[in-house]
């Protein structure tokens, strides 16, 4: 009951000033060094005020499209490919299903839920050829002339970026690669979605949502975007409880990233932002209550590595 | 403090309710109305004892306070002005309530009473539709998709549940097990109304695992591999405790009513003939699962005739013990020990 009055004036008061209130309170949670004052917020360990953020993530990201998933593979030492996996296992999308990747550039997450929904697509027909011994010879041909065609099962991915290399350097590997069908490249705000209400089953924002400068209308806009039953998906760095490796974490993010960002993309101040901002981001269990407070149910979180990243998951129910 | 004005009102009279001076109001709504000279001020208090109990309980009254011209109309009157509606974006609510105060409200708590459902309806619901697909889909996350899906809702929210589908198995067996409870009460009231003849324990069972059994049919095709699933390690648990809860019903309405040992040999004897049952039943390709069915009445027959031996058993044992007294006494006698001099 006392919870239910907490709630009761804190929505009061969130009507009268709602934008200032979250930003002082993302402020707050992030700790004393990353103490925001109000319509200010934090770029790395600097205060910037809540308009130049946009831009100057932008710049950052405008810089590193090109060596970023070099960088990625050497400054996690390769494991970022197995969070993402680990993603999409929990994910584990079942053909037909509509997928946005917001912040998803370079198309990791995209080309993982293709080959993801290929595999389960054939898995499906190796159950229905074991099931009914006498499936016709065109029914066969007809199911591999569909898959050629477009996704099984009508499944696509969108992926949103708003910053145009990263999509850039997305669409040129997907050429690469050969993944053509069922994929979309869209420039967009995760604070203002490009898409219509109820429009997705999955909407997944891999080491992302750190860089919004309003984490709050992101998630309300993801919650926007989603149909109902819908899941949300978060893949963001998150705090790493154990002291030990808290230590080594912290001597390899500030004495070793930037370096090895200078060395290979020549940018130093881009990698400094990038480990400052991963300190300066909510919790795992803040996070939760964020992602509660945009109305998903049945929130949960999954630590990897000791809570390097964890993944959020949460349903519009 | 939230104070809602619908209308510009030319007159305002407050009247405040006090209900007790150690309780202090924390959030009035009023919402003002006039229409047809008819001013309806509602006023809904929430209300902090915090003097009263240290543990910060609150209670949460509503009052209206009404001075009406007209007796006859009477306008709708919400509940309370605050509900907490958990798929409610937060975000937009306030300019909501402002700008249709009083009837977004009535119509927010008419849609708690009637609509409102908790997560784990809705994942029954899921669970239920799924059951459909299991003979094609088998019991797998594919099912519960697709049992989403029938329910209108998005693909995704199969994710809810484990990747291996017990929660989708377990469903299924408490399901089946409150069908099968349901009936057997059934049975029992057409007995105590002396519409049924009372059924001997024997006949009672191999009835209540038959028609236990036979819900399986349309899922034995695919019913081995829930078998195994919940035979895993981290299902044995739950999946036990469903069975013992399954026997216990069946021996309350078979007229069980021990409290020895006997608990304990009977439920573990049903247990054996129900599982035993369960696993012919698999193999059984003849119609109507006949050899099934034949299977447990032998088997229930044997039980019952174990029954019978034990008594036996334990009868002879007491005969025997007498007989042997009887032929200590006399051998006292015979002996003159017994004598009194």
């Amino acid at each position: 009951m006392a919870a239910f009055i907490g709630a009761a004036v804190g929505r009061a008061v969130c009507g009268c000033r709602h934008g200032q209130l979250s930003s002082v309170g993302r402020g707050l949670f992030s700790g004393a060094r990353c103490l925001a004052a109000e319509r200010e917020t934090h770029f790395g360990f600097q205060t910037v005020p809540e308009t130049d953020k946009g831009e100057k993530v932008y710049q950052v990201f405008e810089s590193v499209a090109k060596k970023y998933d070099i960088m990625n593979d050497s400054m996690s030492l390769g494991i970022h490919r197995l969070w993402k996996d680990i993603l999409l296992h929990q994910m584990n999308p079942y053909p037909g299903t509509q997928l946005l990747d917001v912040a998803g550039g370079t198309g990791d997450i995209a080309f993982r839920f293709i080959s993801y929904i290929r595999s389960q697509w054939e898995h499906q027909i190796k159950q229905k050829l074991k099931s009914h011994q006498n499936v016709s010879w065109q029914e066969i041909s007809k199911s591999y002339q569909e898959e050629e065609l477009k996704l099984p099962g009508g499944s696509q991915v969108v992926v949103c970026d708003i910053n145009k290399e990263m999509l850039k350097v997305g669409k040129q590997k997907a050429q690469h690669l050969g993944y053509s069908e069922g994929l979309a490249w869209v420039v967009g705000n995760a604070e203002e979605l490009p898409f219509n209400d109820n429009k997705f089953d999955v909407y997944t924002i891999a080491f992302g949502i750190r860089n919004v400068t309003h984490i709050d209308q992101a998630l309300q806009e993801a919650y926007r975007v989603l149909k109902p039953g819908g899941r949300f998906l978060c893949l963001e760095f998150s705090q790493v409880n154990n002291p030990i490796i808290s230590r080594l974490y912290d001597l390899y993010s500030f004495q070793v990233i930037p370096v090895l960002g200078e060395i290979i993309v020549g940018d130093w101040k881009s990698y400094q932002y990038l480990v400052e901002s991963i300190r300066c981001f909510p919790a795992q269990e803040e996070f939760k209550a964020l992602i509660e407070d945009a109305g998903f149910l049945k929130v949960e979180y999954q630590n990897l590595t000791s809570g390097i990243v964890a993944i959020h998951s949460g349903f519009k129910l | 403090m939230n104070i809602f004005l619908e209308e510009e009102t030319s007159s305002l009279n407050l009247y405040f309710l006090s209900p007790s001076p150690e309780v202090h109001p924390c959030t009035c709504h009023f919402l003002l109305k006039e229409t047809n000279k008819q001013l309806t001020l509602m006023v809904s208090i929430s209300v902090v004892r915090c003097l009263v109990y240290p543990a910060q309980r609150a209670f949460h009254a509503s009052a209206v306070l009404r001075r009406v011209s007209n007796e006859t109309k009477q306008e709708p009157m919400p509940s309370s002005s605050q509900q907490h509606f958990e798929s409610h974006p937060p975000g937009d609510q306030p300019d909501k309530e402002s700008q249709h105060s009083g009837h977004s409200n009535t119509d927010q708590g008419g849609e708690e009473s009637q609509d409102y459902e908790s997560e784990e309806q809705l994942q029954h619901r899921i669970l239920t539709a799924a059951l459909e697909f299991v003979p094609t889909h088998g019991w797998t996350a594919d099912a519960i998709a697709e049992g989403a899906k029938s329910l209108g809702l998005s693909v995704a929210a199969a994710g809810m549940f484990h990747n291996d589908s017990s929660e989708l198995i377990l469903h299924f067996v408490s399901h089946c097990n409150s069908e099968l409870s349901a009936l057997l009460k059934e049975q029992q009231k057409l007995v105590q109304l002396g519409q049924a003849e009372k059924k001997k324990t024997d006949q009672f069972l191999r009835d209540a695992v038959e028609a236990r059994l036979r819900m399986l049919i349309p899922y034995i095709e695919k019913w081995p591999q829930a078998l195994s699933i919940l035979l895993l390690p981290h299902n044995i648990p739950a999946s036990l405790t469903l069975l013992t809860s399954m026997l216990d019903e069946m021996w309350h309405y078979a007229g069980d009513q021990s409290t020895n040992i006997n608990w304990y040999t009977r439920r573990a004897v049903l247990a054996g003939i129900y599982n035993t049952t369960e696993l012919v039943m698999m193999q059984d390709s003849s119609p109507d699962f006949e050899d099934t069915w034949r299977f447990l009445e032998n088997r229930v027959a044997d039980a019952m005739k174990m029954g019978h031996t034990a008594k036996q058993v334990q009868s002879t044992g007491e005969a025997l013990i007498q007989g042997l007294m009887g032929a200590a006494v006399t051998i006292k006698n015979l002996s003159g020990l017994n004598q009194r001099r």
